[in-house]
């Protein structure tokens, strides 16, 4: 693998139609909000550059449609994620409830080489409105689904307001890194270079 | 086929069963007879045949194409086959060509990623077969039944998985590297992409090559590159034969068609295009890497000239807009070995768009469009005032139709408007303690509203808190989730409906003008993608025939997929302009002039337009998603328009035989009246 592999780190942004994944991404790179984002088709990604430990990566984080419908395009997308973060509005139960289907579409179309460590961070969105008055999924309810799947790390933000976005894309790295980090470990150490190591996204090996 | 009427008539599923037992049956006894006789290559071995496998490329009972479905077996690997009955079209709509398109050749199953399985209580068994690439074949239905039998086969063989998800998904080589299938599919070498020395050869060197490097000259390489393509194609296995033949077949359409209108092509001279423009772009993927140095070093003009005494360069001095694409060398190619006075073959100059004066003199005294199809050509070479738009679009749409009368207009509008305020009066009468029960209503609704706030918002027409436009397009989309309950809302509606709305500004009527594109590009917008997909393999299948190069590129960096033109297509490239050009695409789009799918072409073109940056910076999947989302806000139109037309009529036959029948935008075939099949609700 070329020294590629180490530096750049994939993470994907699921979750529902209007959650908040495309000011999200916005609010943590470009650090700005604007209410005139449209909605996402097909898919798109944006990149900033991170530091470890004097060590820069860059951070390739991908924004896809939250629309049912398209889901069958995530296969193309989702392949060689290093991270996976599962957005939900908290002022809609269904959004909150969708999250397994996501979690469960994504373990599918990726098939990251082990689905049981693989990392996802969970953002409740939106907390900004209506002062927290119209929120319907509550914290708690929040963690403990959190928990259940292997303590998957939780935040609430809100992209509008720029609450703890920063904080959770930090949380976000630092776990794209974690799965970095192992399979290049793992990976020379192996001789069935085949089964260990999951593709990466198309193209980049050859 | 007889045999294929006969089953139009299996409605129920034990009818289906026992079809299915007869079937397998009589087939058993068929194969072996047919085995002994097998075409198949040495060492392999049919370990599965089924008769009577059929493609319905549209729903039109008489559009199938029936052929016989193999598993083959050679060495390790196991190919899947499909190849229609030869003479069996019965349709004048369903030529050779379209048949041969569907053509199963040895697929080998490493690159196949999942088969699904539909077995419907109603109507026939089906599968679909993904490929890793991500394309997707279309539904293979069994006539005879034999779906299970079929997948028991596949699993003696390679290693099939249930998916765990969706008890009808069978993943193929679920362990698959895709590396290997990298590696393995690889036809050219990285050379022919990464450049070759840049002085290019004289085009006719011996009889022998000439044909080869027609080929490759067809697809605008330059000559030393396609010699080296040449060479690789004479060697034993040939996989890129038929696309060869193919290409010479176009050649000669190409030029008889260049001989017939290169009076038209000439008009496209006077233009006063840059030379230097020419120069620049006639070269290939090698010229990225110079593209900082000198205009003036590059290669010059002379060195395209062939050596034949023959061949006289009478382009040369005429000049073209931008990047003229290797297109451009295609022709003088052929220009100069066959004809030596024909001219290039270039997308017409575009002309100022339809005015008010010129409108009036294609109606008649009671306001008919007298002659449609000049009206069309007019509007696809310039579009339409925007003063025009109003009247002009709801003809182009298929709203109106040319032959009513300014009268009869009249009347239907207040006719329409009266079946729209009922249809929208079903949502509205729906109270809040209904909406509770009616979770269906509430998530479409939901979308609607988080979508229409998201549209176009810079717009003034838009803009600004509680806008009434936004709320009509509301309005106009849930009541198109009613009108068509079935297709529902999907994101990327609202894009389609605003500049409608914007130029309609009436609320009933743009309703029914949306209703008049969906019943072209709701396809777009299926649950199964298959409207997409369809379009997207026929992108594919036009680059291979127009860039065969870019073609290559695109396969060995596994793009084949083509995703990253889907935003383009879903919406009509609706986000890559601004709104005014969008419009202009959309009415010369909308005339199907030279073509239902010039939006196809379009595709091609804006590629073609960046082949050389694509290859020559060696992007990669994500690269070019990426790149090609930039180039939003940067398509210069009218060029890309005179590319897409050139593309267009070049590609001539070849180019129409690479779109499945009912790609959308393709009306679908009305099946009410025409075709009453039982069975077309399948
Ligand atoms: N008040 C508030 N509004 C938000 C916040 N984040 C997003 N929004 C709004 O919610 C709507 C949807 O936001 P997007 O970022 O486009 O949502 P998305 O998840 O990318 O949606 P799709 O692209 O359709 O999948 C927009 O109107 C945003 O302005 C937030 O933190 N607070
Ligand atoms: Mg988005």
């Amino acid at each position: 693998m070329p020294s590629r592999r180490r530096t750049l780190l994939k993470v994907i942004i699921l979750g529902d139609s209007g959650v908040g994944k495309t000011s999200l991404m916005n609010q943590y790179v470009n650090k700005k909000f604007s209410n005139q984002y449209k909605a996402t088709i097909g898919a798109d990604f944006l990149t900033k550059e991170v530091q470890f430990e004097d060590r820069l990566f860059t951070l390739q984080i991908w924004d896809t449609a939250g629309q049912e419908r398209f889901q069958s395009l995530g296969v193309a997308f989702y392949r060689g994620a290093d991270c996976c973060v599962l957005v939900y509005d908290v002022n809609s139960m269904k959004s909150f409830d969708n999250l397994n289907n996501w979690r469960e579409e994504f373990l599918i179309q990726a098939s990251p080489s082990d689905p049981e460590n693989f990392p996802f961070v969970v953002l409740g969105n939106k907390i900004d409105v209506d002062g927290g008055n119209s929120r319907v999924v509550s914290e708690k309810k929040a963690r403990a689904w959190c928990a259940s799947k292997g303590n998957i790390p939780y935040f609430e933000t809100s992209a509008k307001e720029g609450i703890n976005v920063e904080e959770a894309f930090q949380c976000i790295a630092k776990n794209a890194l974690k799965t970095g980090e192992e399979e290049e470990i793992y990976l020379p150490d192996t001789i069935d270079v085949g089964t260990s190591s999951q593709p990466r996204s198309t193209g980049c090996e050859c | 086929m007889q045999e294929t009427e006969l089953y139009d008539l299996s409605d129920d599923a034990d009818y289906a069963a026992s079809q299915q037992q007869q079937g397998s049956a009589s087939m058993m006894r068929s194969d072996s007879s047919k085995r002994s006789s097998s075409s198949e290559p040495e060492g392999a071995e049919v370990v599965y045949t089924k008769d009577n496998v059929t493609i319905h490329p549209t729903q039109f009972a008489s559009e199938r194409i029936s052929g016989r479905l193999k598993l083959i077996k050679q060495g390790s690997s196991l190919f899947m086959t499909w190849f229609p009955y030869k003479g069996q079209s019965s349709s004048a709509r369903l030529s050779e060509k379209d048949m041969n398109l569907y053509t199963i050749r040895a697929v080998p199953f490493t690159e196949v990623r999942s088969i699904r399985r539909h077995t419907p209580a109603l109507g026939w068994q089906y599968i679909i077969v993904v490929l890793s690439s991500g394309l997707a074949f279309p539904p293979l239905y069994f006539y005879n039944g034999g779906v299970r039998e079929f997948l028991a086969t596949i699993k003696q063989h390679v290693f099939l998985m249930r998916s765990a998800e969706d008890a009808n998904v069978f993943l193929v080589n679920d362990l698959q590297n895709p590396l290997q299938r990298t590696l393995s599919s690889l036809e050219l070498p990285r050379a022919v992409v990464a450049g070759l020395p840049s002085a290019p050869q004289s085009l006719v060197e011996s009889p022998s090559q000439e044909h080869l490097k027609a080929v490759g000259e067809f697809h605008g390489e330059s000559s030393s590159t396609f010699q080296y393509g040449g060479r690789q194609r004479q060697k034993g296995h040939d996989p890129t034969r038929d696309i060869s033949i193919q290409v010479l077949e176009k050649f000669s359409l190409v030029t008889k068609f260049a001989r017939e209108t290169s009076q038209l092509f000439r008009e496209t001279h006077s233009n006063g295009y840059g030379s230097f423009e020419r120069k620049r772009n006639s070269q290939s993927a090698i010229d990225y890497t110079q593209k900082e140095a000198d205009p003036a070093k590059k290669v010059p003009n002379q060195s395209f000239v062939p050596s034949d005494p023959l061949e006289k360069k009478p382009n040369i001095e005429h000049n073209h807009d931008e990047e003229t694409s290797a297109l451009v060398e295609t022709f003088e190619l052929i220009d100069c070995k066959e004809f030596d006075k024909l001219s290039l073959v270039w997308g017409k100059p575009r002309q100022p768009p339809l005015g008010s004066e010129e409108w009036a003199t294609f109606l008649d005294s009671e306001g008919r469009v007298v002659d449609a199809k000049a009206l069309r050509k007019r509007i696809f070479y310039g579009g339409v005032e925007h003063k025009l738009r109003r009247e002009v679009w709801s003809f182009l749409l298929g709203y109106n139709t040319y032959e009513s009368t300014d009268a009869e207009r009249e009347y239907q509008r207040s006719v329409k408007k009266k079946e729209y305020e009922m249809i929208k009066h079903q949502w509205q009468s729906i109270s809040p303690e209904q909406a509770k029960r009616f979770t269906k209503f509430r998530e479409r609704k939901g979308l609607i509203e988080k979508d229409v706030v998201r549209t176009d918002r810079s717009l003034p027409f838009y803009d600004g808190d509680d806008n009434p436009h936004v709320n009509l397009l509301h309005d106009i989309l849930l009541t198109y989730s009613f009108y068509n309950f079935d297709l529902g809302y999907c994101q990327g509606m609202s894009d389609l409906l605003s500049p409608i709305l914007f130029v309609m500004e009436d609320e009933s009527e743009s309703f029914w003008c949306f209703v008049a594109l969906m019943e072209r590009l709701g396809p777009n917008f299926n649950r199964d993608q298959s409207g997409m997909h369809s379009q997207l393999f026929a992108i594919s299948k036009l680059v291979e025939l127009l860039d065969l190069p870019l073609h290559n590129y695109f396969k060995q960096n596994d793009c084949l997929n083509y995703f990253f033109c889907f935003r383009w297509i879903l919406i009509q490239f609706k986000r890559e302009f601004e709104y005014e050009m969008i419009m202009r695409l959309w009415e010369v789009l909308w005339t199907h002039y030279l073509s239902e799918h010039l939006h196809l072409y379009v595709c091609v073109a804006i590629l073609k337009r960046h082949r050389s940056k694509i290859m020559g910076e060696q992007m990669d999947f994500d690269t070019l998603l990426k790149f090609i989302n930039e180039l939003s806000g940067h398509i210069d139109l009218d060029a890309i328009l005179r590319d897409a037309e050139a593309l267009c009529i070049c590609a001539g036959e070849n180019g129409a035989a690479c779109i499945p029948p009912g790609t959308p935008p393709s009306l679908p075939v009305d099946n009410g009246s025409l075709y009453p099949q039982p069975d077309e609700v399948l």
